[in-house]
């Protein structure tokens, strides 16, 4: 549970982790595996039968080991908190993560940097899942309005026969500075993924998002979506990858960035790659104004131009 | 009042609209008739100022003044709305918050429940989303919901009965009662007699005019008799049927 003598610090960072969608009280519910980290360091941790974490203390941040047995189902989602008040400084959070046989979690991750001037994240996940086993992994992220923060995000994943992977980034409510994410996702014999980045990116942000999905196993199935909002002087590269490798998988790679203003700069490249002739991938990707029709339906019934705007992209990045 | 004085509009060298002039008075139904194709659409997105039509000629008078230079909000602050013949959807957003856009009233559920019910959906579609995962006939009806609940003072319903299955014509039909009863103008583009016939008055469109104007009986009479087996397609000058000299 949480250390008495980190109180105060956990009080400062549960008032961003709220603004950022989180719920304190979870953080602090005993039925509910949690892990809080700020700055460099664990300030709370709880967990449940069934569940193992260990820690440890690195240069710049904390390693975080997870392992979740055969057969248990998480019935409330792993809340982990990780925070950084700071306006400058760098922070590294590298977690592994190991998924029985027949086991299911979901987590809930809020990365809040709500001071960052000169400050740097970098966070490797490695994931492992068992056979049977399902693991939904929800990231949302928090920023400054500095636009000071950079962020590095690595997800790499791999799937054993017949599991499930269902892993979003959203970092949509503040300014984002400079981020790479790179997701990344092996996938074993009737495996299915479904791996999403949602971004809106405002005045110089910059985003550079990679999602792979490596379709290994025969029927294994995957889904890579990115959907990036850029506005002002932002920029975007967004690259989607699937590899098909293996017979009857089948994958979908799509991304939709919609801009506004006339100094944006975006792009985006679908790659395809099929080493077995019974592989199916498809893409789809666009890159435009908002769309009209939708826009002029909005504004038909009263809405301002700018509102209906922020309806729509609101809603997309929801 | 809403009047088109002259609009014109051209598009890839083609004369879309070749002079439409009308008047619709407060608080009446008009019904546009004509086949795929003669621009009945152009003129509803004409009338609602979107902005790739904007480039039109002519005037557009709402209660005196001219809107031409007025954008589709500012429009639509003035009362005017428009029914999509196919309406957008929307990823994120629910049936509640779609409902309830743009109205400055402050709606109860039950006020969201009975728009519902006169379109024929329960209280369960309130919280679904108004996105591809609605069938097209719903989403119409959704579309008809919010229209009700917007109270406008000038409609253009673009084909308000299709996608809609033909048993629910009385549902269309109570839908343009409610809107007329509450102080509204309509203006119903359509294919089907039933809801034709609730028009004041009715306007048969024929390769970007008007040919014809007067009880909706009389140009129904006209549409039968020359449209239904149209052999000109969109040329009303040429073929058997020359309707222009038989109307002229
Ligand atoms: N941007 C454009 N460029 C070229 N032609 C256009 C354009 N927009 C419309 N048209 C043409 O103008 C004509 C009128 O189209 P409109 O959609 O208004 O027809 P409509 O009467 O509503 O038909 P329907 O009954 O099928 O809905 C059509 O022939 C269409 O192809
Ligand atoms: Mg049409």
């Amino acid at each position: 549970m949480l250390e008495t003598r980190y109180d105060k610090e956990f009080e400062a960072l549960a008032k961003y982790y709220e603004k950022s969608g989180g719920d304190v009280s979870k953080l602090l519910d005993k039925r509910v595996v949690s892990i809080i980290v700020s700055g460099n360091q664990i300030i709370g941790r709880n967990t449940v039968p069934g569940v193992k974490i260990e820690s440890e203390e690195i240069e710049n941040g904390v390693k975080i080991y997870l392992e979740i047995e055969d057969n248990v189902s998480i019935e409330n989602p792993i809340h982990l908190c990780t925070g950084y008040l700071k306006p400058e400084g760098v922070q590294v959070v590298l977690i592994d993560t190991k998924i029985g046989k027949n086991s299911k979690a979901e987590f809930l991750s809020h990365c809040v940097f709500p001071r960052g001037k000169k400050f740097t994240h970098r966070m490797i996940s490695n994931i492992e899942i068992g056979e049977n086993s399902s693991l939904s992994y929800e990231d949302v992220h928090f920023h400054s309005e500095d636009g000071g923060v950079t962020v590095e995000a690595i997800y790499n994943a791999r799937l054993s026969k017949n599991a499930k992977y269902d892993n979003t980034f959203h970092l949509t409510k503040t300014r984002v500075g400079k981020l790479k994410v790179n997701m990344n996702v092996d996938l074993g014999e009737y495996a299915s993924a479904y791996i999403e980045s949602k971004v809106y990116e405002k005045k110089d942000d910059v985003v550079e998002i990679i999602e792979t999905l490596n379709l290994n196993g025969q029927h294994s199935s995957g889904i890579a979506k990115t959907v990036v909002f850029s506005t002002d002087e932002s920029s975007a590269k967004i690259i989607n990858k699937a590899y098909g490798n293996a017979p009857y998988s089948k994958g979908h790679i799509e991304c939709n960035e919609i801009v506004k203003g006339e100094n944006v700069r975006v792009g985006t490249i679908p790659e395809l790659y099929v080493k077995d002739e019974k592989a199916e991938l498809t893409h789809e990707a666009s890159i435009g104004r908002i769309n009209s029709k939708q826009l002029e339906t909005l504004m038909a019934k009263g809405l301002g131009e700018e509102e209906a705007t922020e309806l729509i992209i609101r809603g997309m990045l929801k | 009042m809403l009047e088109l004085i002259d609009i014109k509009l051209e598009r890839e060298n083609r004369k879309v609209l070749k002079g439409i002039s009308a008047k619709f008075e407060d608080r009446k139904i008009y019904a546009i008739l004509g086949n795929n194709g003669v621009g009945k659409s152009t003129l509803a997105y004409i009338i609602m100022g979107l902005e790739s039509y904007r480039d039109h000629e002519g005037e557009i008078i709402f209660d005196g003044k001219k809107i031409n230079e007025k954008s589709v909000s500012e429009r639509a602050k003035l009362g005017i709305t428009l029914v999509w013949q196919e309406p957008a959807r929307f990823e994120g957003l629910t049936v509640k918050e779609y409902l309830t856009l743009g109205s400055k009233k402050r709606f109860s559920e039950m006020e969201l429940l009975e728009a519902l019910r006169i379109v024929g959906l329960s209280g369960d579609y309130l919280y679904r989303f108004a996105d591809n995962s609605l069938s097209g006939g719903e989403r119409k009806r959704i579309e008809l919901a919010s229209i009700l609940l917007l109270n406008p003072k000038f409609v253009v319903l673009d084909e308000p009965d299709s996608g809609i299955d033909i048993i629910s014509t009385n549902m269309i039909e109570e839908v343009l009662r409610k809107l007329k009863n509450a102080g509204a103008t309509l203006l119903v583009i359509t294919h089907r007699e039933e809801i034709a016939k609730m028009a004041d008055e009715a306007y048969l469109m024929c390769d970007g005019e008007f040919l014809e104007s007067g009880t909706v009986d009389k140009i129904i009479e006209f549409y039968k008799s020359h449209c239904d087996n149209c052999n000109h397609i969109n040329k009303p000058e040429e073929g058997e049927l020359s309707v222009r000299n038989k109307v002229r």
